[in-house]
């Protein structure tokens, strides 16, 4: 047994069952929280069982947003606890996760309710909000507690966040911002062929984003995933009693995430604190699914910012330390060619819109259940990362008990 | 000094001694009375030694260190921000210590990296930004020294 003791009594014992993914919308015409009821209720009867079955609700309300908007249950986030009294529902178990690693976090939360019979049917749910007003702009003129140390030296936001690793990789590795065409690319090329996605029907072309002005160099508009209305659920039960169940389950293998121990400035993420805590994330997750990378047919890789695909891709192993462009470069993710990987045919978000891990979690789902209709792939595993990989996770599914 | 819309730095009594020699264009770093060792951002615990007693003293520092990373700001989510835009960041490794690191604006440039040639690895030392009375914000110029 290895230090960290992670030998994983739930592996493949609880599976998804039922799902339901609503439009993704700049800006919904019903509120938050109604789309959030239609998509349980759908997904309930998806996975052939009745709103008072369920008795677990589990999942994240983090807003992502650095603005000044206010988190409302039910309008602008969505809470399990409110999910579940809005259903009519007293849970056995109910739940929220308080990490970056949002999907990964309630999924593991959703495994461990049903392998500990704290419930029998969980739904999970997702529930993102696009505000009215510019999504990042806050009209703050004090900052106390750890802003004092970024905002007022003008450090503030995720794109600034993100723009300082990727000048480090580019730099250092030598690598060009022109390569980056081929993920987002790849991302919208995918997006379009999915009905609900935000990007339906829209691709995007490498001259439109290599066109398009930078933000906070290197990123511009087209490395970020859109602001959107969105709402995921799914349904988890045990994989013995998803055996009479109507959709072919999918089992979770296991998950693994992590947060580096060196505490920073707010949102300051250094190259090497990405990495270093990414690749424990990865030895953590082969560990506790019980698989090697290469037994994994569709590893779905975050991709809120574009350089996360990058990053994961490297501290998964699919290529060495800083050759991950190189790998895009010479096309080796075009989920279309016969040999490259297919670490964003879900789209991702990029490809979608901000549902944060939810369309790599729903590829995995899909596909590894043979229900993503004309986008069917062969895939028996599936891995489904989400967030940064030092302060994010990474779920392991598969169709085989 | 014009009235800034940019936001202030709201001391706490942690931190009151560090903005106190900002005022004075004095670049401190918060020391742990335990380990001696420097942090930023001060903290309940300490990042080196994990002593929930760090017991700072602030103590004046060369304000010379490294560019680690950097990026052009081009839109801000901030107010008061819109006269300097586009403003350069720098992620800058301070000399007195290992990975202690600041992040801030680079003053001396033209808000063009090209022009200026920004490279990691380049040399910067302190400057400071007078925000409003007794309120000054580190900032760094490239050190050509
Ligand atoms: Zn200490």
């Amino acid at each position: 047994m290895s230090r960290s003791g992670t030998h994983n009594r739930a592996r493949n014992e609880v599976a998804i069952v039922g799902y339901a993914q609503s439009m993704v919308r700049r800006h919904a015409e019903q509120p938050l929280g109604a789309i959030a009821i239609d998509t349980a209720k759908s997904a309930i009867a998806d996975a052939g069982l009745t709103v008072d079955q369920i008795d677990g609700f589990v999942g994240s309300a983090l807003f992502p947003t650095a603005g000044a908007h206010a988190a409302i249950d039910g309008v602008s986030i969505v809470t399990p606890h409110w999910l579940a009294e809005r259903l009519g529902v007293n849970p056995r178990y109910a739940a929220g996760f308080q990490g970056f690693g949002q999907i990964p976090g309630s999924v593991a939360l959703a495994v461990n309710a049903i392998a500990s019979g704290a419930a029998d049917y969980v739904l999970m749910h997702r529930a993102l909000h696009n505000p009215v007003g510019q999504y990042h702009a806050n009209p703050m003129r004090e900052a106390p507690g750890p802003m004092q140390w970024t905002a007022p030296q003008g450090f503030f936001g995720p794109l600034a966040m993100i723009a300082l690793p990727y000048t480090e990789y580019l730099e250092r590795y030598g690598a060009r911002r022109e390569t980056m065409a081929a993920v987002v690319v790849e991302a919208r090329k995918n997006g379009a062929r999915i009905p609900w996605s935000y990007w339906h029907d829209r691709p995007l072309t490498a001259e439109e984003y290599l066109a398009e002005p930078t933000i906070a160099d290197p990123i511009g508009r087209f490395d970020c995933d859109i602001p959107v209305d969105g709402v995921a659920t799914f349904v988890f039960t045990s994989a013995e009693r998803a055996r009479d169940l109507p959709n072919r389950p999918v089992h979770v293998s296991g998950f693994a995430m992590g947060q580096p121990t060196h505490r920073r400035l707010m949102l300051h993420w250094p190259l090497d604190d990405i990495m270093a805590t990414g690749a424990e994330t990865a030895g953590r997750l082969w560990e506790h699914a019980g698989v090697a990378r290469d037994d994994v047919d569709l590893p779905q890789v975050y991709d809120g910012f574009s350089p996360f695909v990058y990053f994961w891709l490297e501290v998964l192993g699919y290529c060495g330390p800083g050759e991950a462009h190189e790998l895009v470069e010479a096309g080796g993710i075009d989920s279309d060619a016969p040999d490259g990987l297919p670490v964003l045919s879900g789209g991702g978000a990029l490809g979608n819109g901000r549902m944060h891990g939810i369309p790599q979690m729903l590829e995995c789902y899909l596909q590894l259940s043979g229900r993503a209709g004309e986008r069917q792939r062969e895939a028996t595993v599936g891995l489904a990362c989400h967030a940064s990989p030092h302060y994010g996770g990474a779920v392991v599914y598969s169709s085989e008990a | 000094m014009s009235a800034t819309q940019r936001p202030l730095p709201v001391p706490d009594e942690q931190s009151a001694p560090f903005w106190d020699a900002a005022a004075k264009h004095v670049l401190t770093m918060a020391r742990c009375s335990q380990c001696g060792a420097f942090s930023l951002p001060i903290d309940i615990v300490c990042d080196h030694c994990h002593t929930n007693e760090p017991n700072y003293s602030f103590e004046p520092v060369s304000g010379r260190g490294t560019v680690r990373s950097w990026t052009v700001i081009r839109q801000s989510f901030l107010p008061g921000f819109e006269d300097v835009l586009p403003f350069v960041l720098v992620d800058v490794e301070l000399d007195e210590q290992a990975d202690l690191r600041m992040v801030a604006r680079l003053l001396d440039d033209t808000g063009a990296p090209s022009r200026v040639g920004l490279r990691i690895g380049m040399r910067v030392a302190v400057a400071f930004e007078d925000l409003a009375p007794g309120k000054s914000v580190p900032a760094f110029v490239l050190d050509e020294s």
